[in-house]
């Protein structure tokens, strides 16, 4: 199922006729505060109210696609937590060890909204299109058989991100977590409807020249890792977003005027606009530096690794 | 004014002979939990002092009881790197800052939870903590930014080393339980200047760290324009201002943790440690000269 914010606060399931059906009014039961704890409740009780849902998209019916406004389909989680890395790009280097930061919740754009650069003197402006797991329940410590049930589904992710600001020898991350550096859309897709979630194409376009294009098979830690550990550190929340991590061959400039697209195969795509009242321009096209830079660490490390393997080889035959 | 959230989930005003329940002036704040409460009792209490004031001079005085955090859950919980000269006289450092799980806020009298995780070692470090009571963004780093402030309140931000991939360890902030705040949050008419304020913390009554917040190398206001220049900040965030290293040691099993701020108040936890794991008592040396060099280069 896949289930979209829309309109003026609205939460609708995409019927089988790819319209969007309205569902608000089965979430009033809950007595929302306002409209930010709509998904979380569809999410805590989706057990109870997917009879309905299903029968309601099934039928579908609602408004056309292009007819709506999406939203971001999560309006404030309590937490933004992204992977560092997590990819292996291309290397066999052994796994790093594994790390996460927190992202700003108001960051937080949709499908269609504006990403605006801040005057910050930063080197450059990127885009990091990932896959984001949606926490369906309340969870701490989760042992690896519970993890199933803990994901509610996934959506797109765009990490914006500013580089080279703050300080130079510790990795705060701080560069991510401007306004509108958050983009999540276009909706989120039930964990059912995902065959294999390792094989899932990744791509980050721009004004439709393609800049990432990688698989999740490559991912470095995988999900139910990713789960077990940081439930572990904090206790998860419904609605809580675990973004992955990126792959970093492909990245590139974000800048004034750019139209940039996030699209996972059996997810959806959803597209940011770029405005920069500075008018700064970077180089069009990857960023073949910093994906150089990756290739070459990832490199580095897996010859290490190799090297230590021979010698411990040679010290066990001597 | 001291501000705090009861274990029973009434808000009140701390007084010189007690606790009084001002709970009826946010009757009509509407909440799930008592988590989700705070972030929205804060956006209306600016707006409602004269009424918290009056509340508080007319009601009955009780015992003070057993105290929540004043926020137990920010919606964000953001936290400065460093931010101290550690006597050290050296060009400043640029501003830096990250956010922590705000799942990691602590009651005062809570139990730190030492977790299973190969940490070299848990320190202690004792934080002034900032409380917004407005949205707000871009704010000037002038002494009209702390017009945004609910108030002040003691923030321990405990820190496990050595995890994850780059030091310090950003996770190692954000366990459960590992941000005990409180006991009050004290309002800004009651701190004349806060970056001329008495930092002390001790273990089982040893003295630890003892700074004062006149060695932050950006000031309050300076915080909260660096911050605000990146993200809008909404009531119930807090902001720990940094640490300075010098006095930081481990915290272990049954050792008791107490942080106190000249004027704002004194805030203790426990800890627990089910692995029983032991470090060295006192000052950690290596870290608080580690630190001095960093500023001396």
């Amino acid at each position: 199922m896949r289930i979209a914010a829309f309109d003026d606060d609205r939460i609708g399931v995409i019927g089988s006729d790819e319209t969007v059906v309205d569902v608000t009014d089965l979430l009033q039961q809950y007595d929302p505060l306002d409209a930010a704890d709509l998904m979380p409740d569809l999410i805590s009780h989706f057990d109870a109210l997917k009879p309905e849902l299903e029968q309601r998209a099934a039928a579908g019916g609602g408004k056309a696609l292009d007819s709506v406004k999406l939203q971001s389909p999560l309006k404030r989680p309590t937490k933004i937590i992204c992977l560092q890395g997590n990819y292996r790009e291309g290397t066999d280097r052994p796994k790093q060890a594994l790390d996460f930061f927190f992202k700003s919740q108001e960051g937080i754009v949709g499908h269609g909204d504006t990403c605006v650069l801040p005057p910050h003197q930063a080197t450059i402006f990127h885009h990091e299109a990932e896959i984001a797991v949606v926490v369906g329940k309340e969870s701490k410590d989760l042992s690896d058989d519970q993890v199933q049930d803990s994901i509610f589904g996934y959506t797109c992710y765009n990490d914006v991100s500013a580089r080279g600001l703050g300080r130079t020898n510790i990795s705060s991350f701080l560069g991510k977590s401007f306004d509108t550096f958050a983009g999540i859309g276009p909706w989120i897709v039930t964990k059912d409807e995902i065959e294999d979630v390792y094989n899932l194409q990744i791509t980050a376009s721009v004004n439709g020249e393609l800049r990432q294009n990688y698989n999740t098979a490559d991912m470095e830690h995988q999900i139910d890792t990713l789960m077990t550990h940081i439930s572990s550190v904090v206790t998860l929340n419904p609605g809580d977003l675990i973004c992955c991590g990126t792959n970093h061959q492909g990245l590139g400039s974000m800048q004034d005027g750019d139209a940039m697209t996030t699209a996972i195969t059996g997810i959806g795509e959803f597209t940011l606009h770029v405005k920069d009242e500075h008018d700064r321009t970077w180089q069009r096209g990857i960023d073949e530096e910093m994906a150089a830079r990756q290739r070459a660490f990832g490199e580095a490390a897996a010859a290490a690794a190799r090297a230590e393997a021979e010698a411990a080889q040679k010290n066990g035959n001597a | 004014m001291k501000l705090v959230l009861t274990s029973d989930d009434r808000i009140g005003v701390l007084k010189d002979d007690g606790f009084v329940d001002v709970s009826a002036v946010f009757a009509d704040i509407r909440y799930r939990t008592a988590k989700d409460r705070m972030p929205r009792v804060l956006g209306v209490f600016l707006e409602r002092r004269a009424q918290v004031d009056e509340a508080a001079a007319s009601g009955q005085v009780e015992a003070i009881p057993a105290l929540q955090a004043p926020v137990p859950r920010p919606p964000k919980l953001i936290a400065a790197f460093g931010n101290y000269r550690e006597g050290q006289s050296i060009e400043r450092l640029p501003q830096d800052f990250f956010l922590e799980s705000p799942d990691s806020v602590l009651a005062p009298n809570g139990t730190v939870v030492l977790p299973n995780h190969p940490a070299t070692i848990f320190h202690h470090e004792a934080e002034l903590a900032l409380v917004i009571g407005k949205r707000c963004k871009d704010l000037p780093a002038d002494a009209s930014a702390l017009d945004v402030l609910a108030g002040y309140t003691c923030g321990m931000d405990v820190s496990a080393r050595g995890l994850g991939r780059s030091a310090p360890s950003r996770q190692g902030k954000s366990f459960d339980t590992f941000t005990p705040l409180g006991p009050a949050i004290v309002t800004t008419d009651e701190i004349a200047d806060p970056n001329n304020l008495r930092v002390t913390l001790n273990v089982n009554g040893e003295s630890r760290q003892d700074y004062s917040t006149s060695d932050m190398e950006y000031s309050v206001p300076e915080v909260l324009a660096y911050v605000t220049g990146f993200m809008t900040l909404v009531p119930g965030d807090v902001i720990i201002c940094g640490t300075n290293h010098q006095g930081l040691g481990a915290m272990q099993d049954g050792d008791t943790s107490s942080m106190t701020i000249e004027g704002i108040g004194t805030l203790e936890v426990v800890v627990s440690d089910p692995q029983k794991r032991v470090w060295d008592r006192g000052v950690d040396e290596a870290t608080a000269a580690r630190h001095r060099a960093q500023r001396s280069a």
